[in-house]
């Protein structure tokens, strides 16, 4: 092979290494890019409501009496309920609903001595997430999975909460659960709920909600009792106390 | 063209940096998910094995004000321009380029050792994508050192 044979044969085997070379990266790229844009897109795409409904108003106790609606756990015509005000964002919540919770589940509302209901109280001004967690709940009680979806968004507070976006967050835990998720991602990234949270938080404010969670006892025809402490034995307290009046008014 | 350009022009791109370029390029996208994940654009990071939420949220996911992630994805990016650079025909016999490339692998590979090992000591946790980078940042460093006997031949 002549010299110029040579380097013609080094030349074209160059370029169809760097042509090689090319499509790899290519490929590389365009793979590499689908997965971003797919691993993002609950974040980028949709406008969800993430804050109180403005033209709701909060002054007028008709319109969110009637709008508000707490969530319930146990039967709601009990004579006794213990009712949370609270945000999903709040640390004492959190710690509220993976310690206390269970035991009132256990020992009060799976033997029929309460029910348990939760309102949103999201403190928007200090947490930037909480009131689009609350509607997510709401997304995923729309398929029965709601006081699952509270746990699991207690359970993980410290993994969105510090997110600029907590929306891919609150997608990926809908999906952990098995939510559909074309309804919950629709629901999430509408304004569905925005109404309700909305007056849940002025129903909390007539009741001098100022700080969460904060727990009452409701007792059939009495109205709300605040409790003092947020821990199981105070609450079992308050619920026996409750009770002891009622039976004194009875007699 | 002088003969000896026309021998430079033909000289086959050097393989080791071809290499390096396709790996940057998958570093640069793990890292890439890491730093939406910092920005919260990503959901939990879905773990086969490992707790990258753990990882992610703990006080070594940060130098300063600044995400480990987007130090990864400065690194990777200028790794890529390296070898990519160094593939082109006028570049291929560089030492300069390969002097940067081997330097810069060393450097990304010795931090990530850092932080695998604060994974496995301090954190406690492990996130397969820090994994993943962390493998991916030594290969290219083992596909940076045919660039050392280059870079020590043009400089003695």
């Amino acid at each position: 092979m002549s010299r110029g044979e040579k380097k013609r044969g080094s030349r074209g085997k160059g370029g169809s290494d760097m042509t090689k070379f090319g499509v790899i990266l290519g490929v590389v790229a365009l793979i590499g890019a689908g997965w971003l844009f797919w691993s993002v897109r609950g974040s980028v795409l949709g406008t969800p409501a993430t804050g109180p409904l403005l033209e709701l108003d909060l002054n007028d106790a008709e319109v969110y009496q009637e709008l508000a609606q707490g969530i319930t756990s146990g039967d709601p015509t009990g004579t006794i309920g213990i009712i949370e005000f609270g945000d999903y964002q709040c640390p004492g919540c959190g710690g509220f609903a993976l310690a206390v919770k269970p035991q009132i589940d256990l020992a009060l509302v799976q033997t029929g001595r309460a029910y348990f209901q939760f309102f949103d109280f999201p403190l928007t001004n200090m947490h930037p997430h909480a009131f689009l967690a609350a509607r997510a709940a709401r997304c995923a009680g729309d398929q029965d999975l709601y006081w699952e979806y509270h746990q699991e968004l207690f359970r993980n507070q410290s993994s969105w909460s510090g997110r600029q976006s907590a929306v891919g967050a609150f997608l990926g835990y809908a999906q952990g659960l098995g939510l559909d998720q074309d309804t919950f991602e629709g629901c999430v990234k509408s304004d569905k709920y925005a109404d309700v949270v909305t007056a849940n938080m002025s129903l909390g404010q007539e009741a001098g909600v100022s700080g969460t969670p904060t727990i009452f006892i409701m007792v059939k025809g009495q109205g709300l009792r605040p409790v003092m402490r947020n821990d199981f034995q105070s609450i079992e307290a308050a619920i026996e106390s409750a009770l002891e009046d009622l039976e004194t008014a009875g007699n | 063209m002088s003969e000896d350009a026309t021998v430079l022009h033909a000289s086959p791109p050097p393989m080791n940096r071809m290499v390096i370029a396709v790996l940057a390029m998958i570093g640069l996208f793990v890292a890439l998910y890491l730093m939406a994940h910092n920005m919260g654009l990503t959901g939990p990071i879905v773990c086969g094995v490992g707790d990258c939420g753990t990882v992610q949220s703990s006080v070594y996911a940060k130098v300063g004000p600044i995400p480990v992630s987007a130090i990864g994805v400065a690194g990777y990016l200028i790794l890529l321009y390296l070898a990519y650079l160094g593939v082109q025909p006028i570049q291929r016999e560089s030492p300069l380029i390969g002097a940067f490339l081997f330097g810069g692998s060393l450097g990304g590979v010795t931090f990530s050792a850092y932080l695998t090992y604060l994974e496995a000591f301090v954190i406690e946790a492990w996130c397969q994508y820090c994994v993943i980078s962390a493998v991916v940042m030594l290969l290219i460093f083992l596909a940076s050192l045919p660039e050392v006997p280059r870079f020590i031949r043009r400089a003695s």
